[in-house]
């Protein structure tokens, strides 16, 4: 009897989970407003943060930077863009960090400290709420 | 490869002269910081970026296997493990490593990174793995000064990090294959984006010595490594071709006596005397991961004019991500291509003081050769991700040993049977910090 109704919770719960991403806010990539991008595709910006690529399709030099570890809208992100969890986003950085060949973006504590770093560096991009946008940056995906 | 190829790093010769060039180096880097930070002006990188960076890693793991009387062992280096020495054996997958970056600028920086781990002589002092200076030329383009860990295959530079791959140990058949990981010279990279396509070409020179359990040193010299992965999209393949000139002196040793026995001694010990033989290895790896299954699979063969001969091996594994549970499905295979036996020196030409000493030396011969590695494993496990930055991982790995091969077992026991199954199970816990 136990058994079957864990089961039960256990089915509502996976049903919860897989559900969870419909409700989250939408997750915008952005460069500061100065910057000369307009537009980028879900391949080129996962290649910049996944440290594939050091440029922007232009040629410019790329700086990534990360919002904080655990955060809600980081894990969207990365689930979105490189259907990828927090846990294999870090087993994919352990093996670049451990071999001495790269490290991870940086990071910006919150959305309003990326805007921050965003102003002040235009070859920086990162990612918010969509319903934090505002004209000091651009969306480009 | 047989288990008598079992280096590992020793605070040798070698080892004290890399810890005087990374002082060197590391000094005059120093003395550069000023011209790095000029470069930092110029170019994009700015002031978030941290000076010094410590990472770490580690497994606390434990093995059991069916087989009594001999024991397994995950990589070359252990000098016993799960079996015969212990029932359930830490030694075999635990340990644990730190890392400490230094950044001079945007270009240049430093990277010291050390292990302990079951060493060849059944210590856990910990070693240097990783010592260099690397100067990042362009975005795309750096150079490196000291020592690396060889690419060999998909992981090898990695396979210490139990977090950063999907098992509790990379597949033993082709991890097996090559019997050097570690260079101490120059590595240079370069990196081709076109467009959504990545290339990245790879190249490695340098010189190693380890110290091997079963006695005397590994010493590769003229070692050269190259490489061409390919990425797209959730797609990697990588192909990698290694050389070097291979001395085993525990064994240069035994081969010598074979040298007493006139001509059909000389043209025995030149065949097989692993003494600065050419060993080549060549292996093609690939991967699809798009991020809730992966296909994996890696062939190499490697061949050392010697003794050990010529082998090959591959696996191919799958996993599916569901939540925080990654199970997988693993097979892989390793076969020697070249002979297991050899006739020897011809016992009755010789006179008879001298036949007990060469039928002895036939016997170490074929001792030798009858124990290079065949087997193939089936594997089963899956992958916990239940705590931020840590990972359980439970394994069962089904190995079927060639015949008359005691597969990749060592520590061979009296009574022990070469040709048969094993079982081993494992559980392991890897976190990075």
């Amino acid at each position: 009897m136990t058994l079957i109704r864990n089961a039960g919770l256990f089915a509502i719960g996976l049903t919860l989970s897989l559900s969870t991403g419909a409700v989250m806010a939408d997750v915008v990539a952005v460069v500061s407003a100065k910057s000369p991008i307009t537009t980028l595709s879900t391949s080129q910006v996962q290649d910049i943060f996944l440290g594939k690529t050091s440029r922007f399709p232009n040629g410019a030099l790329a700086l990534p930077i990360d919002q904080a570890e655990g955060s809600a809208v980081r894990e969207e992100f990365y689930a979105k863009m490189a259907g990828r969890s927090a846990a294999q986003m870090k087993a994919y950085w352990s093996k670049i960090i451990f071999t001495g060949r790269g490290q991870p973006p940086q990071e910006a504590a919150n959305s309003v400290e990326m805007k921050k770093r965003l102003i002040e560096n235009p070859a920086a991009i990162g990612y918010i709420e969509k319903n934090l946008v505002d004209s000091s940056v651009r969306v480009v995906l | 490869m047989t288990r008598n190829v079992k280096p590992a790093h020793s605070a040798g010769a070698l080892e004290r002269r890399l810890h005087r060039l990374m002082a060197i180096i590391l000094v005059a880097a120093m003395g550069n910081h000023s011209d790095a930070l000029a470069d930092d002006a110029s170019s994009s990188a700015d002031p978030h970026a941290s000076m010094f960076l410590f990472s770490g890693f580690g497994t606390l793991g434990v093995v059991h296997s069916s087989e009594d009387r001999a024991d397994f062992t995950a990589n070359i280096f252990n000098p016993n493990g799960a079996g015969y020495t212990r029932s359930w054996s830490p030694s075999v997958d635990s340990l644990i490593g730190g890392q400490v970056i230094a950044n001079f600028g945007p270009k240049l920086s430093a990277m010291v990174q050390a292990i302990s781990e079951q060493n060849y002589d059944n210590t856990y002092t910990p070693h240097v793995e990783w010592a260099n200076l690397k100067y990042q030329l362009t975005p795309e383009a750096s150079i490196r000064i000291g020592r690396i860990v060889l690419a060999s295959f998909l992981v090898s530079d990695t396979r210490n990090v139990g977090y950063a791959n999907p098992w509790v140990r990379p597949p033993v058949e082709v991890y097996s294959l090559v019997p050097i990981d570690s260079s101490d010279g120059v590595d240079a990279s370069y990196r081709l984006n076109w467009g959504q396509l990545v290339q990245t070409f790879a190249g490695t020179y340098g010189a190693t010595s380890s110290k091997q359990p079963t006695g005397g040193n590994a010493e590769a010299r003229r070692q050269w490594n190259i490489s061409d992965t390919v990425e797209y999209g959730a797609a990697t393949v990588r192909i990698a071709y290694q050389r070097a000139d291979l001395t085993l002196d525990g064994l240069h040793t035994f081969f010598g006596a074979f040298r007493q026995f006139g001509l059909q001694g000389e043209a025995l010990a030149a065949r097989y005397d692993p003494y600065r033989k050419p060993l080549a290895f060549v292996g093609i790896g690939g991967m699809y991961n798009p991020g809730d299954w992966f296909l994996t699979g890696e062939w190499g063969t490697s061949q050392f004019h010697s003794v050990l001969g010529e082998s090959t091996a591959w696996y191919l594994s799958t996993g599916y991500r569901w939540a925080q549970l990654t199970p997988y499905l693993t097979y892989g295979a390793l076969k020697a291509n070249s002979n297991t036996s050899d006739p020897g020196l011809t016992v009755s030409a010789l006179p008879p003081y001298l036949a007990g000493p060469a039928t002895g030396l036939n016997a170490g011969l074929n001792a030798i050769l009858g124990s290079i590695a065949i087997q193939s494993t089936t594997s089963a496990g899956v992958r916990w991700d239940f705590k931020k930055n840590v990972d359980l991982k439970l394994q069962y790995d089904h190995s079927r040993l060639g015949a008359g091969s005691p597969g990749l077992l060592i520590n061979l026991q009296p009574g022990f049977q070469p040709g048969g199954t094993l079982n081993l199970f494992s559980a392991a816990v890897d976190f990075v910090f």
